[in-house]
C-alpha cells in the first residue's frame, strides 16, 4: 500500500525522519518495501488569473496577470491553452525550485515573465492523471498560499506491506493508529458521526434485499445536490500521491474513503436502480456484466452481485458495472458500504481473475463496523462538496459488540519471557484502541476495538503488548532443553550415506522431483515402456512440472548429459502408486559415466568399480557384507545388472544403464548407476573382532574350467565350504574365455589362502586341502582343474 | 708358498678394483659371489692347498683366511661407499614444490546439505533431535492441524502442487511438527529439515522446489526469549560470531505472537547502505525466516494443554541462506548443481 507521509501526519504528529518512521513501521509488523523520495518543490503559491491577453509578439503565448494576494500581482507568459480569466491555479514564483528547473525572471519576446503557471508534471505528479495544461484548483482555495504545504506535496511515500490478518491497517487511519500508539502520540481522526440526518423524499428511501448470506451488513445512503464533476485539487493530489488515479468526484470520494478508512465503497445512480431495491444475490449461471473497466464478464453462481430487479449493477466487493454508473445525468446517488464474506470475495476474484483494491481488502474479512465509519466519512466529504446527505440505512446484522478477553497478566511473561507490569500492558492495549478493565485477580479484561477482528485470545493480546513494547526489548535466552526420547535415526542414516558416498569420490547433486513428458518420450525412443502410469500433479505451473518422479535414474542421466563427467549421487524421495495409494520412498542413486574400454564382452571393469563402491558403502552403513546376484531392473542393461542384497534381503540394484536409454538421454558414454532403497537397509551391526592366526598362512592358486552359467561367487562359496577351518580367504581373481577353453566354458583363477590357528600349516596339509577342494568343485560344478 | 702369496695379493687387488667399479648393489653382489662365493675365485685357490707340501698347508690356510677377511672388509667398505654415493645423488635432487598438485578425488556433499547439517548440529548440541517426514502430505498436516482451515486466506500464500483432492506436496516442513507432537508427549525438541514445494515461478530468487529447516520446542515455561536465544545462536553458527539478529512482528496462522527473523547482511555487513548491496537491497538485513510461539489451537489439535505447555517454532529457507552464505547470485544454481558450482562450494 502506498502511504504518503503527509496523509499520516494529518492524524498524528510523527517525527520528521522518514527512515525512522519506516523502521518503526517494520518493527510494528508493517515492513516498508520502499521509500519513494519525492523531489523538493518550493516557491509555488496559489493564485487567480485576473486578466489574460495575447502576447504582442508571439502567437502561441498569452500573458496572464495573476493575483497572489499581496503586491501588484504577477505577469506571466504561458503557452498553455486551458487558461481563462478567473481560474484558480498554482504559480511557481521567481526563485521557485521545481523538480527539473529553477524559475527565474526572464523576458519572453519582449515581455517580462515573473514565474510560471503550474501543471501536474511540475509537481511531480503523473500528468496523464490530470487535466492537460495548467492544473485547475478550486475557487475556495486561499490565494498566495504555499501550494506545497496546502496540498501535502512535501512528502515521501512509503510502500507498506500489510499482513493478511490486518485489513484494518490497509488504511491510512490504521497505520496512523499504530504509529501513534508506538510513539505515544495522540491520534486525531475524523469524526465517526454520519452527518446525514434528514429522511428522504417519499419513495426515495434506499432499500436493500440481502438474498445471499455472504453479505453480512450493507449500509445504504442517499445523496443529492451534487453533480458529477472533478474532485477538489487537494483530493486529487492526495489520491495521486497514494497511487490512485483521480476519475471524478464520486469515484474519488469512494477511493479516498477506502484508502483512509479501509472500507471500500460504491456509488449507484439512484435512477438506474430498476425497481428501487438493491438485491445482493448469487449471480445466475450465464449472467453477464460489463464492469467499469469495459470488460464483459460471464458469471457463474459463485459470483456475488448487487443487482436491481433486472441486472447486476456491481460485482460484490470487486468492481461496479457500467450499468448504474454515476454519469452526467445523475441527480441522486445511493452509497453502498457493505461487508461481505471474505472467502466468497476471494473465490470470486480468483475465478474472474480480477483483483482490485476493494477485493484485496474484502477478501481479508473486514470488520462490519467499518461500513458505518466508511459511510460517515463519505457523507462528510460529500457534504463538503455541497451534497445533501440523507439518513444512512443499515441492512443485515447489527455490529456485534466485541467480546472481552480475559488476559492473565502472567501469560505475558509466560509467553514472552520478560515481565511487563500490568499498567504498562494496559497502556499499550489502550493505545491500540482496546478497553482495559481489571478482572479477576492478576487478570485484565480486554475488549478489543470493533475494527480488530484478529484479536480473540490472550495470545493475540500478548503479541499486541510485545509489538508496542518492541520485540527488540525481549531478552534473548538460550533455553536448557529438557530430556526427551525422540529419535533422530532417519536423518542420521541419510547423513552417513551422504558422507560415505562423498568419501568414495561421489559429488552430491539435487535434481527436480517434478518433470515433464519429455522423459517418457526418451524412454519410448529407447524402446522402453514404464509399467506404471505416472503420478500427475493436478495444477502444474508449467508442463515441465507435470509428473512426480518415480525414480532417481532419469535425473542422474539428465545430469550426466548436461555436465562434464563426474561421479555423482542424489538422495531423494521417489513416488509410485500401490492400489490407488501414493507411496513415497527415500532412494539413493549414485553413478558415473565411462568410456567403453577395449574389453571382451564378458568383462566390464566399470561395473566392477561400481560394485566395489556399493560394497564399501554398504559395509560402512550396515556393518555387513553385501552380495550381488544376476538381476533385472527397468532402464538397466539386461546382462549387466546386479541385485544387491545384505543378509539375504534385497536393498537395491547396481548395473550398467541400458545403452539405448543412455543414447535417448543424449549420453556419449556408458552410464553405471547404483540404486538403493533407504528403508530396506538393515540397521548397522556392530562387528566383532576375530583374532587372526599367529601362524603364517600359505596360499595356492587354482585354475579351473566351468560352465559359463556358474558365477564366481558360487565358486568362492563352494571353496570356502570345502576348506572348512583352514580357510582364511578365497578370491576369484581372473576370468578367461576363449578358444583354448572351449565354447560354453570359462576359466577362473582362484587364490585360496589357508592357515592353522594352532600351528604352522604344512605344504602337505595345504596341498591335501586344495585337492579336496578340487574334488568338491568337480562334483558340484563339473569343473576341470587346470595345471 | 710364495706363489700362493703372490696369487692372493693379485686376487685382492683385482677384487678391490672390481668392487670399486660396481655401480649398484646388484653389481657389487655379483663381485662378492665371483670372488667369495661357493664356487668363486677364493674357493678355486683353496682347492690348490692339496698340491702343497704338508708343512706348508697350515700357513697357506691362514694366508687364505686372512685374505678372505681382508676382502670381506674391503667389500663392506665398498658397499658403504656405494650407499653413500647413492644418497648423495638422491639428496642432490630438487623439485618445484609450487608445481600444481595431482588433484585428489574426494567427493562432496551438496551445499544445501552442508547448511542443513550445520544448522542441525547446532540444535543437536542443545538437545534437539533431527526428524524427517514425507514430502507428499495430506492437507490435514499441511493446513488444518496448523490452524489454517479450508477457507483461510493464508492457504493462498502456500500455493501448492496438489496430487489428489487431499494430498499435496508439502509447501513447508511444518507437517513434521504435527506428526511428531501427535506421537510424543512434551517435552518436544526437534529440528526438521526437508524438501518443500510451492507453485512459484522460478527466477533468480525463487525455486518451486527448495529446502527448509524447521525447529520446534514445546515444554513447560518455554517462551519467546528462548526463540530469540536459539535463532541468534543459529545465525552466528552459520554466518559468524558478530552476527546480529532482528525480530519483527508478523503473521502466521500457526503462531501467536509471530515474527519475521532477519540477520545482518553477511555480504555488506550492514555497512554499505549505499550503493545498494546486491544481497540485501541496501536494507542491511536479510530474511532468515518466520517464527513465533505455537498457536494454542495447534497445541490443542495435538492434545497438548496450552495453559500448561508453551513452545515456539521457526522455519527457514535453506537455499535462501545459501545465497547469503556463499554469496551466490542466482538461487537456481543450487538445483543445477553444475560441477564448477559444487567444486567451488565443497
Amino acid at each position: 500500500m502506498r502511504v504518503p507521509i503527509s496523509w499520516l501526519r494529518e492524524f498524528a504528529a510523527l517525527p520528521d525522519d522518514v527512515e525512522e518512521i519506516a523502521e518503526r513501521l517494520a518493527m510494528l509488523g508493517f515492513p516498508v518495501a520502499e521509500i519513494e523520495r519525492r523531489p523538493a518543490i518550493a516557491g509555488v503559491v496559489t493564485g487567480r488569473i485576473v486578466s489574460l491577453e495575447k502576447h504582442p509578439n508571439a502567437d502561441r503565448l498569452q500573458i496572464a496577470h495573476v493575483d497572489v494576494a499581496g503586491g501588484n500581482g504577477l505577469t506571466i507568459a504561458t503557452a498553455a491553452d486551458n487558461v481563462a480569466t478567473g481560474q484558480t491555479i498554482a504559480v511557481a514564483t521567481v526563485g521557485a525550485q521545481l523538480p527539473q528547473l529553477r524559475i527565474e525572471r526572464r523576458t519572453m519576446r519582449g515581455v517580462v515573465s515573473e514565474g510560471m503557471l503550474i501543471s501536474a508534471d511540475e509537481l511531480a505528479l503523473p500528468p496523464e492523471w490530470f487535466e492537460d495544461g495548467i492544473m485547475q484548483l478550486d475557487a475556495g482555495v486561499p490565494l498566495g498560499a504555499d501550494a506545497v504545504e496546502l496540498f501535502g506535496l512535501r512528502t515521501d511515500v512509503l510502500d507498506v506491506e500489510i499482513t493478511g490478518n490486518r485489513p484494518d491497517s490497509m488504511s491510512i487511519t490504521g497505520l496512523a493508529r499504530e504509529l501513534a500508539a508506538s510513539y505515544g502520540l495522540p491520534l486525531r481522526l475524523p469524526s465517526f458521526d454520519n452527518p446525514g440526518t434528514p429522511t428522504e423524499p417519499p419513495g426515495e428511501t434506499p432499500h436493500v434485499a440481502l438474498e445471499s448470506p455472504d453479505c453480512y451488513r450493507f449500509v445504504a445512503q442517499r445523496f443529492d445536490g451534487v453533480r458529477v464533476g472533478t474532485a477538489p485539487a487537494w483530493m486529487r493530489i492526495r489520491l495521486a500521491l497514494a497511487g490512485q488515479r483521480p476519475i471524478n468526484n464520486f469515484v474519488d470520494v469512494s477511493n479516498y474513503v477506502m484508502l483512509e478508512t479501509g472500507q471500500p465503497l460504491h456509488f449507484y445512480d439512484a435512477s438506474a436502480i430498476g425497481g428501487g431495491t438493491l438485491v445482493v444475490r448469487s449471480a445466475r449461471d450465464g449472467e453477464t456484466i460489463v464492469t467499469l473497466d469495459g470488460v464483459t464478464r460471464k458469471l457463474c453462481a459463485q459470483a456475488l452481485v448487487i443487482a436491481d430487479e433486472k441486472r447486476p449493477l456491481c460485482l460484490a466487493g470487486l468492481m461496479g458495472a457500467a450499468a448504474g454508473e454515476v454519469n452526467a445525468q445523475t441527480r441522486a446517488i445511493v452509497l453502498e458500504a457493505a461487508n461481505f464474506n471474505g472467502a466468497r470475495v476471494r473465490r470470486m476474484a480468483k475465478a474472474l481473475t480480477l483483483r482490485t483494491e476493494a477485493s484485496a481488502r474484502h477478501e481479508k474479512s473486514l470488520a462490519p463496523v467499518l461500513t458505518d465509519i466508511g459511510a460517515a466519512r463519505a457523507a462528510q466529504l460529500l457534504c463538503n462538496f455541497g451534497a445533501t446527505a440523507y439518513r444512512p440505512h443499515a441492512f443485515g446484522a447489527d455490529v456485534a459488540p466485541a467480546q472481552p478477553i480475559a488476559l492473565p497478566v502472567r501469560d505475558v511473561e509466560r509467553l514472552l519471557g520478560s515481565a511487563i507490569p500490568a499498567d504498562r500492558i494496559e497502556h499499550h492495549l489502550t493505545a491500540l484502541g482496546c478497553t482495559v478493565a481489571p478482572a479477576a485477580r492478576d487478570a485484565l479484561s480486554v475488549t478489543p476495538p470493533l475494527w480488530r477482528r484478529d484479536l480473540t485470545i490472550p495470545a493475540d493480546l500478548v503479541e499486541e503488548v510485545a509489538r508496542i513494547e518492541g520485540y527488540d526489548r525481549i531478552e534473548a535466552i538460550v533455553p536448557s532443553v529438557p530430556p526427551h526420547e525422540i529419535s533422530g535415526a532417519a536423518f542420521d542414516l541419510e547423513r552417513r550415506i551422504a558422507h560415505g558416498l562423498a568419501a568414495l569420490g561421489y559429488h552430491e547433486v539435487i535434481t527436480y522431483s517434478l518433470h515433464g513428458a519429455g522423459r517418457f518420450e526418451r524412454f519410448a525412443r529407447a524402446g522402453l515402456t514404464p509399467h506404471q502410469a505416472p503420478i500427475e500433479v493436478r495444477n502444474p505451473l508449467s508442463e515441465e512440472q507435470r509428473f512426480l518422479r518415480d525414480s532417481l535414474l532419469p535425473g542422474l542421466l539428465e545430469y550426466f548429459a548436461a555436465n562434464e563427467p563426474l561421479r555423482v549421487f542424489e538422495i531423494g524421495d521417489i513416488f509410485h502408486t500401490e492400489q490407488d495409494r501414493i507411496v513415497e520412498q527415500t532412494a539413493i542413486a549414485f553413478g558415473f559415466t565411462a568410456e567403453g574400454g577395449a574389453e571382451p564382452e564378458w568383462r566390464d571393469t566399470s561395473f566392477l568399480r561400481l560394485k566395489g563402491d556399493c560394497e564399501a558403502l554398504l559395509r560402512d552403513i550396515t556393518g555387513r557384507e553385501s552380495d550381488s546376484s544376476p538381476g533385472a531392473r527397468f532402464g538397466f542393461h539386461p546382462g549387466k545388472t546386479g541385485r544387491v542384497s545384505v543378509d539375504g534381503r534385497e536393498v537395491g540394484t547396481i548395473g550398467g544403464v541400458d545403452p539405448r536409454l543412455s543414447k535417448a538421454f543424449g549420453l556419449e558414454r556408458n552410464a553405471y548407476v547404483g540404486i538403493l532403497d533407504v528403508a530396506a537397509l538393515p540397521a548397522y551391526e556392530t562387528p566383532r573382532y576375530r583374532l587372526p592366526s599367529k601362524f603364517p598362512s600359505t596360499y595356492r592358486d587354482v585354475a579351473l574350467v566351468v560352465d559359463l552359467g556358474v558365477g564366481a561367487r558360487e565358486i568362492e562359496r563352494a571353496v570356502a565350504g570345502a576348506l572348512g577351518a583352514f580357510c582364511t580367504g578365497v578370491r576369484v581373481f581372473d576370468e578367461y574365455r576363449g578358444p583354448q577353453i572351449g565354447a560354453g566354458c570359462k576359466s577362473l583363477a582362484v587364490r585360496i589362502t589357508m592357515a592353522r590357528f594352532d600351528t604352522t600349516i604344512t605344504d602337505e596339509e595345504a596341498d591335501a586341502a586344495v585337492a579336496a577342494v578340487a574334488d568338491a568343485l568337480r562334483r558340484q560344478f563339473g569343473a576341470t582343474i587346470r595345471a | 708358498m710364495a706363489q700362493l702369496t703372490e696369487q692372493l695379493a693379485e686376487l685382492q687387488r683385482r677384487f678391490a678394483s672390481d668392487a670399486d667399479a660396481a655401480d649398484g648393489p646388484q653389481a657389487l653382489e655379483r663381485v662378492r659371489v665371483a670372488y667369495l662365493g661357493r664356487s668363486g675365485e677364493v674357493t678355486k685357490i683353496r682347492r690348490t692347498i692339496g698340491t702343497l707340501a704338508a708343512d706348508e698347508r697350515p700357513g697357506a690356510g691362514k694366508a687364505i683366511n686372512a685374505a678372505v677377511e681382508a676382502m670381506e672388509a674391503r667389500w663392506l667398505a665398498a658397499r658403504a661407499a656405494l650407499e653413500s654415493r647413492g644418497f648423495e645423488a638422491e639428496l642432490a635432487a630438487s623439485i618445484d614444490v609450487t608445481f600444481p598438485a595431482i588433484p585428489a578425488t574426494l567427493g562432496s556433499i551438496h551445499p544445501v546439505r552442508r547448511i542443513i547439517e550445520q544448522s542441525c548440529d547446532y540444535f543437536m548440541r542443545h538437545g534437539f533431535a533431527v526428524v524427517v517426514g514425507p514430502e507428499a502430505e495430506p492437507d490435514y498436516y499441511n493446513f488444518d492441524a496448523l490452524n489454517i482451515p479450508s477457507d483461510h486466506p493464508a492457504r493462498e500464500s502456500f500455493d501448492s502442487f496438489w496430487l489428489t483432492d487431499t494430498l499435496l506436496l508439502r509447501p513447508h516442513t511444518s507437517p513434521v511438527q504435527i506428526r511428531t507432537m501427535q506421537r510424543h508427549r512434551p517435552p518436544v525438541a526437534i529440528v526438521a529439515p526437508g524438501k518443500c514445494y510451492r507453485r512459484d515461478a522460478t527466477d533468480a530468487r525463487h525455486l518451486f522446489q527448495f529446502h527448509q529447516v524447521e525447529g520446534l520446542l514445546v515444554a513447560e515455561n518455554i517462551h519467546f526469549g528462548h526463540l530469540k536465544g536459539m535463532l541468534t545462536g543459529l545465525c552466528r553458527e552459520l554466518f559468524g560470531a558478530h552476527q546480529r539478529v532482528r525480530f519483527r512482528p508478523s503473521y502466521f496462522p500457526f503462531t501467536e505472537p509471530s515474527a519475521e527473523v532477519d540477520t545482518t547482511c553477511p555480504k555488506c555487513k550492514s555497512q554499505s547502505l549505499s550503493p545498494r548491496c546486491s544481497m540485501c537491497g541496501g536494507s542491511g538485513w536479510i530474511e532468515l525466516g518466520g517464527a513465533g510461539m505455537v498457536h494454542p489451537n495447534v497445541l490443542r489439535e495435538v492434545g497438548y494443554d496450552p495453559d500448561v505447555y508453551s513452545g515456539w517454532a521457526f522455519g527457514a529457507g535453506v537455499e535462501r541462506l545459501g545465497l547469503a552464505r556463499y554469496d551466490v547470485d542466482d538461487i537456481r544454481r543450487f538445483v543445477n548443481s553444475d560441477p564448477d558450482f559444487l567444486a567451488q562450494l565443497s
